[in-house]
């Protein structure tokens, strides 16, 4: 019994990132666009517990709060209200479809000649941090929330805060599109 | 103290889980009864007095005779309690209605995402700080272990609590979606845009816990908002504790704010084509997400499990004589007297106020709540900076 959880508990994250390919591939695969934003939703909270797995808690319920509160609900409520018939969608697919295969190929290859070294390589011994001092007497493996700001608001500040201001100037921009279109 | 096996600590959880559960099923109906009687009491009539079959046995023929003579009769006052048995009954054997072009999966999964987000929520609350009881030393298995107060009081619980809560939002949209009619479908989307833009008032107001405290680790908050501050710093909290009830009210989507269900514009919302036990479990759900909010309230602005909210326990606790030490310390009978209170609160409120309308709703959210609690997370900034 003690062996079968603990063994369990050793391959949780195994176990969240099948879940999350099988909301992944529903996604994909599914002919409702609801269904697919579901999928979606259940791909975003496995990937959550992936991050729960790997002890990167203040992460995963990020994730939660995020995605699955936030992000997914606009989808839906996007979805939900411009309705596409059926036959239009399944045409606009299929012409999309060649091409989405060869971006997806050419975008995994991408990905995979800039993660090589972060997927195979050894890991390293130590984060990367630009100022180290600010981290001492951080006990990072229980202050995941220190941790993560720590990153953000001293070693990172500059990039976070233009990220930001790249998200205020996508609103504004929204706003402005929308205005437009109704004169 | 012994420590647990890891099969243990798990047996372990799943009491505390069990114990959830049973807090859970009997706080909602008593809540369902109170809010019969109290509404009755605030419309000036009496409430629920008695069930169908209460006309037998000696308390029946002592009823006929009060009510012959003209009185209430003291026995008949809480007769309407066995109707909540008769409630559930109800809902669990009557026929399970599925509109024919339903989308049959979704319909099914509406009721219980909202069920299993309402009441995962209880994994990072915590009741007492520290240990609840030890299971005496002759107990099978677990004899002499610790039981603590909440089944995981992780780091990150606030973020959990609020991550989770806001996942009930897709029970209230996909049922919404999915019963294929026109009323439901306005009460989903509704729901979905009130439920999102209250989020981010109730988020922010309950930010200024976590800037006073310094922590998301619930027990830590509830201890530093009750006795780990002076009082003078916590009192102007008062003000983020009326706006996160109000976000509360709003999200919980009970009155003043029940959108999704204004029952004279939708008929019932959501909820319309929904019967049975799964309208059952939205309701279940509804009643489970004011306990939570009233726990949350309880904890971080109320003094949680301490007598006295506000930090004024810090203020009592070195005066206390020797002989009511039991009002210094924490214990899980505050919290729920606290939660009863903020229950009662919410019935209140709902036989006070009418509704609002839907563009004002939206207006209070976004042109006052918001920059209100902003404001209240700067002042709770500034005593966080100068003060503490």
């Amino acid at each position: 019994m003690e062996h079968f959880i603990e063994t369990i508990g050793r391959n949780m994250f195994a176990i969240f990132g099948v879940m999350a390919l099988v909301g992944a591939l529903l996604m994909i695969g599914s002919r409702s666009a609801i269904h697919s934003v579901l999928g979606f939703l259940f791909a975003m909270l496995n990937i959550a517990g992936c991050f729960l797995a790997l002890e990167a808690e203040f992460l995963g319920v990020a994730q939660i709060l995020v995605y699955a509160g936030g992000i997914v609900v606009l989808f839906l409520f996007v979805v939900m209200l411009v309705e596409m018939s059926k036959k239009k969608e399944g045409e606009v697919f299929q012409l999309q479809s060649r091409y989405a295969v060869v971006a997806v190929a050419g975008g995994a290859a991408l990905f995979l000649a800039v993660f090589r070294k972060a997927i195979f390589g050894a890991p390293s011994p130590e984060a990367l941090v630009l100022r180290p001092e600010l981290a001492k007497g951080l006990d990072v493996a229980h202050q995941n929330a220190q941790a993560v700001s720590r990153g953000l608001f001293a070693d990172y500040l500059l990039p976070f805060e233009i990220l930001s201001v790249i998200l205020l100037v996508a609103l504004v921009g929204a706003v402005v599109l929308a205005k437009t279109e109704r004169v | 103290m012994p420590t647990p096996t890891l099969t243990q600590s798990i047996v372990i959880t799943l009491i505390q889980c069990l114990l959830v559960v049973i807090f859970v099923f009997v706080v909602v109906p008593l809540t369902v009864f109170a809010e019969r009687k109290v509404l009755g009491h605030l419309q000036q009539r009496l409430g629920s007095t008695r069930v169908a079959s209460g006309h037998i046995g000696f308390s029946g023929w002592m009823n006929r005779r009060m009510w012959k003579m003209g009185r209430v009769p003291v026995v008949s006052y809480w007769r309407g309690i066995p109707g909540l048995v008769g409630d559930v009954l109800k809902l669990i054997l009557k026929e399970d209605i599925m509109p024919a072009k339903a989308d049959k999966f979704v319909f099914f999964l509406a009721p219980s995402i909202s069920m299993v987000a309402a009441i995962v929520v209880f994994a990072a609350i915590s009741f007492v700080p520290g240990t609840f009881f030890t299971f005496p030393t002759w107990f099978p298995y677990l004899g002499g272990l610790p039981v603590s107060g909440g089944i995981s009081d992780i780091n990150v619980g606030l973020l959990w609590i609020l991550g989770v809560a806001t996942v009930g939002v897709y029970g209230i949209v996909l049922a919404g979606w999915s019963s294929n009619s026109k009323y439901p479908l306005l009460g989903g989307l509704r729901s979905a845009a009130q439920m999102v833009s209250y989020e981010v008032p109730l988020t922010l107001s309950l930010l200024a816990p976590v800037v006073l405290s310094a922590s998301l680790n619930f027990s830590e908050m509830s201890s530093h908002m009750a006795i780990g501050m002076p009082a003078w710093a916590l009192i102007p909290q008062v003000i983020g504790f009326l706006l996160y009830l109000t976000c509360g009210f709003a999200e919980t989507n009970r009155l003043p704010f029940d959108m999704p269900e204004a029952e004279n514009e939708l008929v019932a919302g959501f909820h319309t084509e929904y019967s049975g036990m799964k309208f059952g479990l939205f309701y279940l759900a509804e009643y489970i997400n004011m306990t939570v909010v009233s726990a949350l309230a309880s904890a971080f602005f109320l003094g949680g499990p301490w007598l006295l909210p506000f930090g004024l326990q810090g203020l009592l606790n070195p005066y206390l004589p020797g002989f009511l030490s039991w009002f210094g310390a924490p214990h899980a009978i505050f919290f729920v007297a606290k939660i009863i209170f903020l229950l009662f609160t919410y019935i209140w409120v709902r036989g006070t106020i009418p509704r609002y309308r839907y563009d004002q709703i939206m207006a209070v959210g976004w042109k006052y709540l918001i920059p209100l609690a902003l404001v209240n997370l700067l002042l709770a900034a500034v005593i966080r900076c100068f003060a503490v």
